[in-house]
C-alpha cells in the first residue's frame, strides 16, 4: 500500500486534494437539479474520505515533525503562506472530519427538504474549513479557516434549524466571534513582535514557535487571548452555554459535526497553539491549576445537569461539556498517557456522540419531538435501534472493550501520575456519565409505552444501518485494539510532552516563507 | 508450559461466538428456538471440556509459577504496556471450573425455564456473554483487563435483570445495580491509578514482584490502595454499604439469579481479594476492614431474610449474608478457606434458586392456567409442595442442610474453616472474636430463615388455592436434572478441603499454596490446638441444628394466611421486612438531593440564570440599553447638536491644554 | 515604473499638468451645466448629462492612474501646494469609483424617485473635483478650497429631493452645522499660521522639527480646532450628530456618497495634515485622535444596535467604521497611513454596494425601510440577497472579504504602532456590530416574508446601473479579500508618500 501511495506521489498532493475537492463538489452541487444535490454531495464525501483514508499508511509513525507539508506564498509582502501540514494530532482529526461528513450526509437524506442545494454546498465549503483548521500551519491561514467554517455552520443552524435556530445561530456566531477576534489580535502582536526582533516578519507556526521566547513578557495576555478562543469552542466551564441551543436548534448533520468536529478544534487549538507558544504561561502553577480545576468542574457539571435534560438533544450536548472536560484535563497532564488519551477522547467523542447525535435524529424523524418523555418501550418495535443505542451509550458511558474506556482510563491513568487530587475527582465522572445515560435510554427504550404509536415505529431502515455501521465498527475497533491508533499518535504526543515538560517549544518545526518587504 | 494450557483462548472465544450467533438470530431469527439452545448450551459445554482439559494440564505439571499467555497489545502507551494476556493459575483453574461447570448446568436448566418467553435467542445471547466476561475476569492477567470482564460482567448483569425491561421496575432494578456497581468501579480505578503510580505497572506478576520494594508494610499506600480495592468489592460483592441492589436484581430470570447473582459474578470481590491476597496481607488494617465488613454483612442480610415472603427475596439476602462470611475468611487471611466457600456457595446457592426456579415456574404455569394474577413468588402462596415436586424438594433439603452447615455437608466444612479462621486471630486481637461471634450467630440464623423457607414452601398445608392446585406439578427433566448434580456437589463439596482433624485435609489449601504464599510472610501464623477446634466444630454443629429445630418448633405453617388477606407487619417484624429502610434512606437522602441539585440549582439557577441569563443574554441586553440610550440623544434638534458640538469642542481644547 | 520625470510647478503649464484630473472633471462639469440648462427637466436629457458625467470621471480616471504610472514628482526644491505622489492617486481612485458607482445607482434612481434635476450629475462633479483637491493638497489653504467645493455641492445634493421634507431638513442640518464646522476649522489655519508662519505643511512640519518641545498653546488649539472641523466632515463623535438625520433624509445614492466619498475625502485630509505636517510631534494630537477614535466606534455601534431601519442603522455603520478609520489615524505611522487608504477602498466598495441594494429597496416607503421588510429576500431575489449577505459580512469584517484584510491590516498598523488598547476596543466593538449586520442576513435568509407582497411593493428592480454597481462591488469585496496582495502594495505606497524621506530640501522662497 505504502508503496502504492509513493508511487502516485500520493503525499505531495494529497492534502491539496483534500482542501479542494469539497469546494469543486460545492460549485457542482449548486449548478446540479435541486433531487440530485444530496447524491452529488454524498459522492463528493465519499471520495474524500476514499483519497484520506490512504495517510493511514502514507503517514510515518516514528516521525514526530509534521507530514505532507504544501508551502505556497500567498500573500508574501507579510509573510503569508499557504502552508499546511499534518502530524500525529492532526491526522486523526482529518480522518475523522473525513470519515464524518459522508455520514453526516446521509443523516441528512430525509430530515433536509428544503433548499438542499444550498444545503448540502454548505455542508461541502464546512468540511473545507475544518480540514484547513486542522492543517494549516500559518497563524494567518488558520485564522481564516478558523472563521470561515461559522459562516457554513450560521447558516445550517439558522436555515434548516428548530424553532429557536435565529437566537441560537446568533448566539453561536457571536459567542466564537468575540473569542476568534481577541484571538487575532494575540496572533498579530505576536507576528508584529517577533518580526521587529527578528527582522523576519512571517506567519509561519515553525518561525513563531521558535521565537516564541521573545513575547515572554506578554505570554500571560497573548495565552489569555488564544485560550479564549479555544476555550469557547472546546466548550469549557463556563463557557459552554452555547452548546446546548446550538445543538438543540441544528438540524441532525450539523449537531453530528459540531460534536464530532468543531468541537475538537478548541482542543486542537491548545494542543497545536495555545500551550506550545506560550508554556510558561500555560503551565504557571496558577493558571494550570485553573484550568484543570475548570476541566474537572466541567467534567462533573456536564454529567449532572445532562442527568436531569428532558430533552434527548440537550443530554447530549452537556454529555459533551463532560466529555471534553477529560480531554482538557489529559492535556494539562502533561504525561505521555493522558495525552493520548486526550486525542483517543476526541475521537472517540466525535464517534459516539456523533452517532448518538445520528439516533436521536432518526426517532425524531419518526416520532417528530426530542423529548425523552414522549419515547419509553420503543426496544420493542426497534430493536436493532436499542441494540445500537444500547452500545453506543455504554460507548460513552466508557465500558471497557469500547472506545470510550480506552481514552478515558488513559487520561485519568496519566492525569493521576500528576494530579492525584483532580484525576481522582474526575473518575467520580464514571458513575454520573452511567447514571445520565442509563436513565435516559431507559425512559427511551424501556420501560412501557406511554401510547400506542411508539408500539409501531418502524426498525433501523438499511440507509441508517449503512450510516451507523461504521460508527459502530470503530467503537469496537478502538476499544478492543487500539494499538494502531495509539501508536501513531504516540510519537507526536511523547515528542510533545517531551517540549512542554522541557518548558520551551523547540524550533523542530518547518519554517516558511517570511516577507521580504517587511511593513 | 504443558500443550493444553495454550488452549485457553478457545474458552474465552468459545462463549463470544455463541453470543455473536445467538445475538444474530434474535435479530433475524428469533423462533428457532432448537438452534438457539443448541448453540447457547452446546458452546457450554464445549468450554467445559477445553477448560477441564487446560485445568489437567494446570495440575499435571510440576512447576508452579503462572502461565502468562498473550494475545495482542491492548493499551502500549509510553511505559504502559497492558496486553490481552491470560494468567492460567491455580486460583484462575479453581474459577474456571466453577464458572463453566456451574455455568452449564444453569444454561440447560434454562432451556425448560425460558421456554415459553419471546426472548429466548436475546435471553441465550446475554447468558454466553456473561460466561465470556465471567472468564475474562478470573483469566486476566493485569488489574484492566481483569476490569474488563468485571464491567462486562456487570453489563450483562445490568441486561438480564432488566431482561423483561416493559416493566418499569425491572428496568429501574438494572440501572441500580449497574450504577452501584459504578459506585465500586470507581474505587477500583483509583486502586489502579495508584498502583501504577506506585509500580508503574499493572500485570498482576510485576505488581506482586515489585510490592515488597515499594510498599512499607501496613503503610498508608498500600492501605489506601487495598482500601480502594475494597470498595470494588462491596459493589460487585454487594457488602455494605453497597448491597442494597443484590435483592433488587432478583427481577431477572431465576436462573440468573443463580448463575450470575450467586454463583459467579458477585463472588468476583472474593476472587479479587484472594487474587491480590499479598496486597491485602501486607495492610492489616485493610483486612481488618474486609473481615468486620464481611462478618457484619453476614449477619445483617441474615436478619433481614428472617422476615421476607418474596422466596427469591430470602435467597437474595442470604446469598448477600454468605458473600459476607467469604469476605470474613479472606479478611482474615485465610484465602483458601474463602475460596473454599465461594466453591460450595457456587453449588448450593445456585441448587437453592434454581430449585426455587423450578418452584415458581410450577406457580406461574398454576396461575397462567387459571389466570389468576397472585405472587407466585411469596411462599404465603405456596405451602406443601412436597406434594406435587417431589424431586426438587429433596434437592432444596440438601442445599439447605449444605447452607445451615450441617456436618457432613459442603457448607458445614467451609463455614467452620472461616470461623475457626478468625477465631484464631483471636489471640492478636479481640475484634477476631467479635467477628467470630457475629459470623457464629449470623450461622445460627441462617439455619433458622433456610429452615423457614422450606417449611412454608414445601411443608405444611397449600396455600396456592382450589383451582390451581390441580395445575401444580414438577418440573420437566432438563430442569431437574442440573439440580440433581448440583446436589451431589452441595453434598460431598465439602471433600475439597477437610478440617485440618480430619484424614486428607486441606487439598484445595495446598492447590492455591502457590497463589497465597506471597502472602504467608505477612500473616501472623495463627494455629489452632485440635482440642480447639474440635470445640468449635461441636458449637457450629449445635447453632446449625438449633436453628433448623428453633424454626420447625416456633413457625406455624398451619397458622399462615395467603398474601392477599396476610396482616400487616409490625414491631421490629415491620422494621426487618422493610429491610431496615435502607432503600428508602438512599433514595431519600442521596438520590432525590442528587437531583435536586442537578435540577434546581445547577441546571435551572446556576446553568440557565447566573451564566445564561446573567452573563451571557446580560450583557447583550446592557449594550443593546446603551444603544438605545445612546439614540435617544440623536433628538432631531439642531440646537442640541450644536450643544453637543461645542461640548466636543470645549472638551478638545480642554484635553489639548492640558 | 517608468522612469520619474520632473514637474516644474512655478510654471503655468507644470500646474495645469499637476492638476490635470481635477481640471477634466471641472471643465466635464461646466461644458455638462451647459447641456442641463439647455434642455432642462426632461427625464432623457438628464440620462444623458449623467452619462456624459460618467465619460468625464472615466477620464478623470485614466488621467489618475497615467499619473500614477509615469511616476511624476516636483522639480522644484520649494515647497509646493499640490503633491505629486501615490496617496493622492489612490484617494483619487477611490473618490472616482464612488462618483461613478454613484452616478450608476442614481441613473436609474432619479427617474424612478421623479427627481427631474440634471445639475444633480454636476454637483456631483464639482463634490468630486473638490475632494480630489483635498488629497492632493500639501497646503492648509488649498485644503481649504477642497473642502469647501465639495461640501456646498453636497449641501444641495442632499437636499435634491425637494419634494420631501425630510431631504430638506437634512440638507439644512448639515448646511448649517457643516458651515459651524468649516469656521473652526478655517480658525484653527488661521491660529497654525500665526503660529508657525506658514500654512504649507511640510514647512510646518520643518518648524515642528525646528522648534521641537515647546508647542505654544495657538499651536495647540490650531490643530485641536483642525480636528474638530475634519472630525465633522468623517462623523466622528462626538461631531457626528448630523449624520444619522442626513443620511437617512437625504436621497438614497446621495446618502451612499456622502458615507463613502465624503468620508475619505475627510480622511485624506485629515491624516495628510496630521502625518505630513505634524507627523514629528504626535505629543499634540494622538491622544486626541485616540480618544475621538475610542468613542466613535463605542457610539456608532452600539447605537446602531438599536436601530430598526436600516439606512440609520448603516448611518451609524458608517460611523463605527469612520472610528476604525481613527485608529489607523491615531498610529501616527505611514502603516497607519497604509491602512488607511486600504480600508478606505474597501469601505467604499462595501458601502456603496449596500446602498446600492438600499436604492432599489426603498421606494415609496424609502424613509423606512426595516430590517424586517427585507425578510425572505433570499427566496425573491437570490442574487440581490447573496450580494447584500457579502456587503454585511465585508462590513463585519469576515475572512474571505475586503473587509477583514481591511481591518487585519489596521489591526497591525495599530500594534506596530503600540496602540494595544484601540486594537482591543476595535475587536471588540466588531462584536458587537455582528449583532446588527447579522439579522440583515438572517431577515433575508432565515425569515420569510412578514406581510406578503413587502418585496413586491417595494419594488427590488434594479436598473442596470445599479446591478453593475452592486455585482461589480460584490465580486470586488470577494476578489480582494482572497488576492489582496496588489491593493495592498498599491496602498502601502499610498501610505508611505506621506512622509516623504527625505523630506524635500527646503528653500524658503524670498518674497
Amino acid at each position: 500500500m505504502t508503496a502504492f501511495l509513493n508511487a502516485i506521489g500520493y503525499g505531495h498532493w494529497v492534502l491539496d486534494a483534500l482542501l479542494v475537492l469539497p469546494l469543486l463538489a460545492a460549485l457542482l452541487v449548486m449548478v446540479t437539479p435541486e433531487r440530485h444535490a444530496k447524491h452529488v454531495a454524498f459522492w463528493a464525501t465519499v471520495v474524500e474520505f476514499v483519497v484520506s483514508i490512504g495517510l493511514w499508511w502514507a503517514f510515518d509513525p516514528h516521525m514526530s515533525g509534521m507530514q505532507f507539508e504544501v508551502i505556497r506564498p500567498w500573500i508574501a509582502a507579510y509573510g503569508i503562506s499557504y502552508h499546511v501540514g499534518v502530524d500525529g494530532i492532526s491526522l486523526f482529526m482529518v480522518l475523522l472530519s473525513t470519515l464524518t461528513m459522508p455520514l453526516a450526509v446521509l443523516g441528512s437524506w430525509k430530515y433536509i427538504t428544503s433548499k438542499e442545494r444550498a444545503y448540502y454546498a454548505l455542508m461541502l465549503v464546512l468540511t473545507t474549513g475544518m480540514l484547513g483548521v486542522f492543517m494549516a500551519l500559518d497563524l494567518f491561514l488558520f485564522y481564516v479557516f478558523w472563521e470561515l467554517m461559522l459562516i457554513p455552520m450560521y447558516f445550517i443552524i439558522g436555515v434548516w434549524g428548530g424553532s429557536r435556530r435565529l437566537y441560537a445561530a446568533i448566539k453561536f456566531f457571536i459567542y466564537t466571534f468575540v473569542g476568534s477576534l481577541l484571538m487575532l489580535v494575540a496572533i498579530l502582536f505576536v507576528y508584529m513582535t517577533v518580526g521587529a526582533h527578528t527582522g523576519v516578519y512571517s506567519f509561519a507556526y515553525g518561525h513563531i514557535l521558535a521565537n516564541a521566547g521573545l513575547v515572554r513578557q506578554w505570554t500571560f495576555w497573548l495565552f489569555g487571548a488564544f485560550a479564549l478562543a479555544f476555550a469557547i469552542k472546546v466548550p469549557m466551564f463556563p463557557f459552554h452555554t452555547w452548546l446546548p441551543d446550538a445543538h438543540v436548534e441544528a438540524p441532525t448533520a450539523g449537531s453530528v459535526i459540531l460534536a464530532g468536529i468543531l468541537l475538537k478544534m478548541g482542543t486542537y487549538g491548545f494542543l497545536r497553539f495555545a500551550i506550545p507558544l506560550f508554556p510558561h504561561a500555560a503551565f504557571d502553577p496558577t493558571v494550570s491549576a485553573v484550568v484543570v480545576t475548570l476541566a474537572v468542574v466541567g467534567i462533573i457539571y456536564g454529567a449532572l445537569v445532562a442527568m436531569v435534560q428532558p430533552d434527548f438533544k440537550k443530554l447530549i450536548a452537556y454529555s459533551s461539556v463532560s466529555h471534553l472536560g477529560f480531554v482538557m484535563l489529559g492535556i494539562w497532564a502533561v504525561t505521555v498517557q493522558s495525552v493520548s488519551g486526550a486525542i483517543i477522547i476526541m475521537i472517540n467523542h466525535g464517534i459516539s456522540t456523533g452517532a448518538l447525535f445520528l439516533l436521536v435524529g432518526m426517532i425524531y424523524e419518526r416520532r417528530h419531538s426530542r423529548e425523552i418523555a414522549v419515547y419509553g418501550g420503543i426496544a420493542r418495535a426497534m430493536p436493532m435501534f436499542a441494540a445500537i443505542l444500547t452500545l453506543v451509550s455504554l460507548s460513552s458511558i466508557g465500558l471497557p472493550g469500547t472506545n470510550g474506556f480506552v481514552g478515558e482510563f488513559l487520561v485519568l491513568l496519566g492525569a493521576f501520575q500528576t494530579h492525584p487530587w483532580a484525576a481522582g475527582i474526575a473518575t467520580s465522572g464514571v458513575i454520573f456519565a452511567a447514571a445520565y445515560l442509563l436513565w435516559a435510554i431507559q425512559r427511551v427504550l424501556f420501560n412501557r409505552e406511554p401510547d400506542a404509536e411508539n408500539a409501531k415505529l418502524p426498525d433501523l431502515s438499511r440507509r441508517e444501518l449503512v450510516v451507523l455501521a461504521p460508527l459502530v465498527a470503530c467503537i469496537l475497533w478502538i476499544g478492543l485494539y487500539p494499538q494502531p491508533i495509539l501508536h501513531r499518535i504516540e510519537a507526536t504526543t511523547s515528542g510533545w510532552v517531551a517540549q512542554m515538560r522541557h518548558g520551551m517549544p523547540d524550533a523542530g518545526l518547518a519554517h516558511g516563507p517570511a516577507g521580504e518587504d517587511a511593513p | 508450559m504443558p500443550p493444553s494450557v495454550g488452549w485457553i483462548w478457545l474458552v474465552v472465544l468459545l462463549p463470544f461466538a455463541g453470543f455473536v450467533a445467538n445475538g444474530l438470530l434474535s435479530f433475524l431469527k428469533p423462533s428457532a428456538k432448537r438452534a438457539v439452545s443448541t448453540i447457547g448450551v452446546g458452546v457450554l459445554v464445549a468450554t467445559f471440556v477445553v477448560a477441564v482439559v487446560v485445568v489437567l494440564g494446570v495440575a499435571r505439571d510440576p512447576n508452579d509459577a503462572p502461565y502468562l499467555i498473550h494475545l495482542w497489545n491492548w493499551l502500549p502507551v509510553g511505559d504502559l504496556n497492558i496486553g490481552v494476556t491470560f494468567q492460567v493459575d491455580q486460583l484462575s483453574s479453581v474459577m474456571l471450573m466453577v464458572i463453566t461447570g456451574v455455568g452449564t448446568l444453569i444454561h440447560i436448566f434454562s432451556i425448560g425455564y425460558m421456554r415459553e418467553d419471546d426472548g429466548y435467542a436475546r435471553y441465550f445471547a446475554y447468558l454466553n456473554l456473561f460466561i465470556f466476561f465471567m472468564l475474562i475476569l478470573v483469566l486476566g492477567a493485569s488489574f484492566p483487563l481483569l476490569f474488563v470482564g468485571w464491567e462486562g460482567v456487570g453489563l450483562c448483569s445490568y441486561l438480564l435483570i432488566g431482561f423483561w425491561y416493559t416493566e418499569k421496575a425491572n428496568a429501574d432494578a438494572g440501572k441500580k445495580a449497574f450504577i452501584m456497581n459504578r459506585i465500586g468501579d470507581f474505587g477500583f480505578l483509583i486502586a489502579m491509578f495508584m498502583i501504577y503510580r506506585a509500580t508503574g505497572t499493572l500485570n498482576f506478576t510485576e505488581v506482586f514482584s515489585a510490592a515488597p520494594q515499594v510498599f512499607q508494610v501496613a503503610g498508608p499506600a498500600i492501605t489506601a490502595i487495598t482500601l480502594f480495592l475494597f470498595l470494588g468489592c462491596t459493589g460487585k460483592s454487594a457488602q455494605i454499604p453497597l448491597y442494597t441492589w443484590l435483592p433488587d436484581a432478583m427481577a431477572g430470570p431465576t436462573p440468573v439469579s443463580a448463575l450470575i447473582h450467586a454463583a459467579t459474578m458477585v463472588t468476583a470481590g472474593v476472587y479479587l481479594v484472594a487474587r491480590t491476597n499479598m496486597l491485602f496481607a501486607m495492610a492489616p488494617v485493610s483486612s481488618a476492614v474486609v473481615a468486620t465488613v464481611g462478618a457484619v454483612t453476614a449477619l445483617w442480610a441474615a436478619s433481614i431474610a428472617l422476615k421476607q415472603w418474596d422466596i427469591k427475596k430470602v435467597l437474595a439476602y442470604s446469598t448477600v449474608s454468605q458473600l459476607g462470611y467469604m469476605f470474613l475468611g479472606v479478611g482474615v487471611g485465610a484465602y483458601a478457606s474463602g475460596v473454599f466457600h465461594l466453591v460450595t456457595h457456587a453449588f448450593f446457592k445456585a441448587l437453592l434458586f434454581l430449585g426455587s426456579g423450578s418452584v415458581i415456574h410450577a406457580m406461574h404455569k398454576a396461575y397462567h392456567h387459571t389466570h389468576r394474577h397472585d405472587d407466585a413468588q411469596d411462599m404465603r402462596n405456596m405451602g406443601g409442595l412436597r406434594h406435587w415436586m417431589p424431586w426438587t424438594t429433596g434437592v432444596m433439603w440438601v442445599a439447605t442442610l449444605a447452607i445451615a452447615g450441617v456436618p457432613g455437608f459442603s457448607g458445614f466444612f467451609s463455614k467452620d474453616e472461616i470461623l475457626a479462621a478468625a477465631f484464631a486471630r483471636g489471640q492478636e486481637h479481640w475484634l477476631f472474636y467479635l467477628l467470630w461471634v457475629l459470623g457464629t450467630v449470623a450461622a445460627f440464623l441462617t439455619a433458622f430463615y433456610m429452615a423457614r423457607l422450606m417449611l412454608y414452601t414445601f411443608h405444611g398445608p397449600n396455600r396456592t388455592g382450589e383451582a390451581e392446585r390441580e395445575h401444580l406439578h414438577e418440573a420437566p427433566w432438563v430442569m431437574t436434572g442440573p439440580l440433581l448434580v448440583l446436589a451431589a456437589g452441595s453434598a460431598i463439596g465439602g471433600l475439597l478441603n477437610l478440617p485440618e482433624v480430619l484424614p486428607g485435609a486441606g487439598w484445595l489449601e495446598h492447590w492455591l499454596a502457590p497463589v497465597t504464599s506471597g502472602s504467608g510472610l505477612y500473616l501472623p501464623e495463627a494455629a489452632l490446638a485440635h482440642g480447639t477446634e474440635w470445640t468449635l466444630l461441636l458449637v457450629a454443629t449445635l447453632l446449625a441444628l438449633g436453628g433448623l429445630y428453633a424454626a420447625w418448633h416456633f413457625l406455624k405453617p398451619e397458622a399462615l394466611t395467603t398474601a392477599a388477606e396476610a396482616p400487616a407487619e409490625t414491631g421490629f417484624g415491620l422494621v426487618l421486612n422493610r429491610k431496615y429502610y435502607i432503600d428508602e434512606i438512599y433514595q431519600g437522602v442521596i438520590v432525590r438531593s442528587l437531583v435536586w441539585l442537578s435540577d434546581r440549582l445547577l441546571w435551572r439557577t446556576v446553568d440557565k440564570g447566573v451564566i445564561d441569563g446573567a452573563a451571557v443574554n446580560g450583557s447583550a441586553w446592557a449594550l443593546r440599553g446603551l444603544g438605545w440610550v445612546g439614540s435617544l440623544l440623536e433628538s432631531g434638534a439642531v440646537g442640541w447638536y450644536v450643544v453637543v458640538f461645542v461640548t466636543g469642542v470645549l472638551g478638545l481644547l480642554y484635553f489639548v491644554a492640558r | 515604473m517608468n522612469r520619474p520625470f520632473g514637474v516644474d510647478l512655478g510654471t503655468p503649464s507644470g500646474i495645469a499638468l499637476a492638476l490635470l484630473p481635477e481640471i477634466v472633471v471641472i471643465a466635464c462639469a461646466l461644458v455638462l451645466m451647459l447641456v442641463a440648462a439647455w434642455r432642462h427637466g426632461d427625464e432623457r436629457a438628464e440620462r444623458l448629462v449623467g452619462q456624459l458625467s460618467l465619460v468625464g470621471l472615466i477620464a478623470a480616471l485614466a488621467t489618475v492612474i497615467w499619473f500614477w504610472a509615469s511616476n511624476l514628482y516636483p522639480s522644484r526644491t520649494v515647497p509646493e501646494m499640490i503633491t505629486l505622489d501615490p496617496f493622492r492617486y489612490a484617494l483619487d481612485v477611490v473618490f472616482l469609483l464612488g462618483a461613478i458607482g454613484t452616478v450608476l445607482l442614481s441613473l436609474g434612481y432619479l427617474g424612478r424617485e421623479r427627481i427631474l434635476v440634471p445639475e444633480y450629475y454636476v454637483l456631483l462633479l464639482f463634490a468630486t473635483a473638490g475632494m480630489m483637491l483635498m488629497a492632493g493638497a500639501s497646503d492648509l489653504l488649498v485644503l481649504f478650497l477642497g473642502l469647501e467645493v465639495m461640501s456646498v455641492s453636497v449641501y444641495v445634493l442632499a437636499g435634491i429631493q425637494r419634494r420631501s421634507a425630510a431631504s430638506a431638513e437634512a440638507a439644512l442640518k448639515y448646511f448649517l452645522l457643516g458651515a459651524f464646522a468649516s469656521g473652526f476649522l478655517l480658525y484653527g489655519i488661521a491660529l497654525l499660521y500665526g503660529a508657525t508662519g506658514t500654512t504649507n505643511l511640510y514647512l510646518i512640519n520643518l518648524q515642528l522639527r525646528g522648534g521641537a518641545g515647546d508647542h505654544g498653546l495657538m499651536l495647540l488649539f490650531g490643530v485641536a480646532l483642525l480636528l474638530v472641523g475634519l472630525g465633522f466632515k468623517v462623523s466622528a463623535a462626538p461631531f457626528h450628530m448630523w449624520a444619522p438625520d442626513v443620511y437617512d433624509g437625504s436621497p438614497t445614492p446621495v446618502t451612499g456618497y456622502m458615507a463613502t466619498a465624503v468620508k475619505a475625502a475627510g480622511f485624506a485630509a485629515l491624516v495628510r495634515v496630521l502625518i505630513t505636517g505634524f507627523g514629528d510631534a504626535p505629543g499634540i494630537w494622538q491622544h486626541l485622535v485616540f480618544w475621538l477614535a475610542i468613542l466613535t466606534m463605542l457610539t456608532g455601534n452600539l447605537v446602531a444596535l438599536a436601530q430598526r431601519n436600516v439606512k440609520r442603522m448603516l448611518a451609524y455603520s458608517s460611523i463605527a467604521h469612520a472610528g476604525y478609520l481613527l485608529v489607523a489615524v491615531a498610529c501616527g505611522t505611514t502603516l497607519g497611513g497604509s491602512a488607511l487608504v486600504f480600508y478606505v477602498l474597501a469601505y467604499t466598495l462595501m458601502t456603496l454596494g449596500a446602498f446600492g441594494v438600499l436604492s432599489v429597496a426603498g421606494r415609496e416607503g424609502e424613509r423606512d425601510v426595516r430590517i424586517d421588510d427585507l425578510s425572505g429576500l433570499a427566496k425573491r431575489r437570490p442574487w440581490l440577497a447573496l450580494a447584500m449577505a457579502i456587503f454585511m459580512l465585508s462590513l463585519l469584517g469576515f475572512p474571505g472579504t475586503i473587509g477583514f484584510i481591511g481591518k487585519w491590516y489596521i489591526l497591525t498598523a495599530a500594534l506596530g504602532a503600540g496602540q494595544q488598547a484601540l486594537a482591543i476596543v476595535l475587536v471588540l466593538t466588531s462584536v458587537v456590530s455582528a449583532g446588527y449586520y447579522l439579522p440583515v442576513v438572517m431577515a433575508m435568509y432565515m425569515k420569510d416574508e412578514t406581510e406578503p407582497g413587502t418585496i413586491e411593493r417595494a419594488g427590488y428592480r434594479l436598473g442596470a446601473g445599479a446591478r453593475a454597481v452592486v455585482f461589480a462591488a460584490a465580486l470586488l469585496i470577494l476578489a480582494f479579500g482572497v488576492w489582496p496582495s496588489q491593493a495592498l502594495s498599491l496602498a502601502n505606497q499610498g501610505g508611505r508618500a506621506l512622509r516623504p524621506a527625505p523630506p524635500p530640501v527646503i528653500v524658503l522662497p524670498k518674497d
